[in-house]
């Protein structure tokens, strides 16, 4: 009774025109009497090994709140790894310091390159592209500047390749 | 304790966050259709430009580019403020959102240590991880709360965060505060109490309990009362859910047909019942109503609501679309050009006690809309507002192309920033 009632709760739950339809509370509801009831006597060996499936949200995405996305344009940072069209997630929480690639605000565009601090007594700061027929941007005090935060990884669908 | 963050003109704010080079620059923000300027920066209110200018008469001032103006883009303020709100729901024990650019906090448990310092920090986090401003006030109670967040936004001393900590403080802030200002007063109350020489939220809180019984005799105001003398009373979860919604607009041209006006009362009905949903909440009375151009005094002019109180209060689209269209119908006349209209839910009490009325109630087909309703969320949520909508909200003219054609010209947004952070195509490009 109880498993003719579980199934036909099961078949409800099918996916309606290909789209998948389960809500949290759903998946609340069918997640213990799912393997309780219908394997009773015969618990599932796996279950005591039971781990969330790896996320790529949980590896790369360390301030969700303070980060996004921005697509390169370009090939100015091909020596570092970053190709026309990469998606760099940036975030706006990690601190900055020499040496980071980021994505700052300059003049009215955005742009990434490495920051390099080594300059500043001389009252400049220079980005550093990782292209050798680019030329670093020189930044002083007469230039819009402002960084948006640090390139923490770079992403790329290789399908095109 | 409880704390209020607000967000500092929160759209205008948002449209900042990918666009650093408008920080210090005046900027607005418009209304759905570009109607009238919804949101402002502080320069901006320094010009002088009020809150509620059409835009044809901005422009008119200030013909020359020198403000910068957007369309709404609710897509993105709704993720930049979830973003803020987040942040903050991690660092304190309890959080309630109030609104899109509001929350109130519970501090309890946190009255030893510096809270000053803590809403400070907690301002200065939010700004380097968003890039949003936000006013903090910290008080007893949360109407106390709020006023302290105004003082927050208005006086750049306390460095976006001031504390009602003690009686004295809470004195000082009282007698600067008009008691227009104060939260749960309102305008019509406000100038109640003006006349009988209530003119601080101080000359208020003074008054005998009994006065305040007396002479208003209503619950808010008590509350209010109790609130401002430091009495903790209204309850947050009385906070979070809105007693009524509505969805109306102003036509960018004049409707004539009923089709037309059916298909945009539809839509509105539809935007009520995910609303409804969202907030897990169900409505007992759909109200609308349609109105003509005021301002074209040479045609007639005619104005109607109409509203059904339904036996089982519901959050069904199907049902409150054709709950609102079946009204419509009722009070619409032929020969009028219509401006503007409107559906309203009202009667919301939370979806999980529904009190279901025997004669109407079908259980299956109660389940059967459930359903229906979840799929279309999630369907929309995943794809984008409206990828999937009833046949009653896309109605066209014989020869266009549906849903499309009536709608593209309906809602005007000739400024809107990109959705940065909702949608791929929109993400911001860096060389």
């Amino acid at each position: 009774m109880a498993v003719a009632k579980m199934n036909k709760y099961m078949e409800e739950k099918k996916p309606i025109d290909g789209a998948e339809y389960i809500s949290l509370e759903d998946a609340k509801r069918l997640k213990l009497p799912f393997f309780e009831g219908l394997a009773a006597g015969f618990p599932s060996p796996a279950a005591d090994y039971e781990h969330e499936r790896l996320d790529l949200n949980e590896k790369f995405v360390h301030h969700p709140e303070a980060s996004y996305f921005v697509r390169v344009c370009g090939e100015s940072m091909i020596g570092a790894g970053i190709f026309d069209g990469d998606i760099c997630l940036v975030d706006r929480q990690e601190e900055i310091s020499d040496g980071n690639i980021v994505v700052a605000f300059v003049n009215g565009g955005l742009t990434v390159k490495t920051l390099d601090t080594s300059t500043r007594n001389q009252n400049y700061l220079r980005l550093m592209p990782a292209n050798p027929e680019f030329k670093p941007i020189i930044i002083d005090a007469n230039d819009q500047f402002i960084i948006q935060g640090r390139v923490t990884s770079i992403h790329r669908d290789t399908r095109k390749y | 304790m409880y704390a209020i963050i607000d967000c500092d003109n929160c759209y205008v704010s948002c449209e900042r966050v990918f666009r650093p080079d408008l920080n210090g620059k005046p900027v607005c923000v418009l209304s759905n259709n570009d109607g009238c300027v919804v949101a402002r920066s502080n320069e901006a209110k320094a010009l002088g430009i009020k809150a509620g200018l059409p835009y044809y008469q901005l422009k008119e001032r200030f013909p020359n580019g020198e403000i910068t103006v957007f369309s709404s883009n609710y897509e993105l303020y709704g993720d930049i403020t979830d973003r803020v709100m987040s942040l903050v729901r991690k660092a304190v024990p309890a959080f309630y959102r109030y609104s899109i650019d509001e929350g109130f906090c519970d501090l309890s448990g946190m009255e030893n240590s510096n809270l000053k310092q803590w809403g400070e920090d907690i301002s200065a986090f939010i700004w380097k991880a968003t890039r949003m401003p936000v006013s903090i006030g910290i008080a007893p109670t949360k109407t106390l709360a709020k006023m302290a967040s105004h003082y927050a936004k208005h006086y750049k001393g306390y460095n976006h965060c001031c504390l009602i900590g003690t009686d004295e403080q809470r004195i000082k802030a009282l007698q600067g505060y008009d008691i227009e200002e104060v939260w749960g007063v309102g305008r019509r109350y406000a100038t109640r109490l003006k006349t009988m020489g209530v003119k601080t939220a101080y000359d208020f809180a003074c008054h005998a309990n009994s006065w305040v019984h007396a002479t208003l005799n209503n619950v808010v105001a008590m509350n209010t009362w109790k609130e401002l003398n430091a009495i903790d009373c209204i309850p947050m979860d009385n906070l979070s859910k809105k007693k009524s919604i509505c969805i109306s607009r102003s036509f960018p041209g004049m409707v004539t047909d009923i089709d037309a006006l059916r298909t945009s009362i539809a839509n509105f009905a539809a935007r009520c019942a995910e609303k409804l949903r969202r907030q897990q909440s169900v409505a007992q009375i759909v109200n609308i109503f349609i109105d003509t151009n005021h301002f074209r005094e040479d045609l007639p002019q005619y104005w109607n609501m109409a509203e059904e109180r339904l036996l089982t209060p519901t959050n069904s689209t199907q049902q409150i679309v054709q709950t609102a269209t079946r009204c419509m119908e009722r009070i619409f006349r032929q020969g009028y050009h219509y401006k503007r209209a409107g559906v309203i839910v009202m009667g919301i009490c939370p979806d999980n006690g529904i009190q279901t009325n025997f004669i109407d109630y079908d259980a299956e087909r109660h389940e059967k809309m459930k359903r229906l309703d979840k799929v279309l969320d999630k369907i929309n949520r995943e794809y984008g507002s409206e990828t999937i909508v009833l046949g009653s909200q896309q109605y066209s003219k014989p020869g266009s192309k549906g849903k499309a054609d009536v709608f593209k010209d309906s809602i005007k947004h000739d400024f809107r920033s990109p959705c940065y952070t909702t949608r791929w195509s929109d993400i911001p490009e860096a060389t």
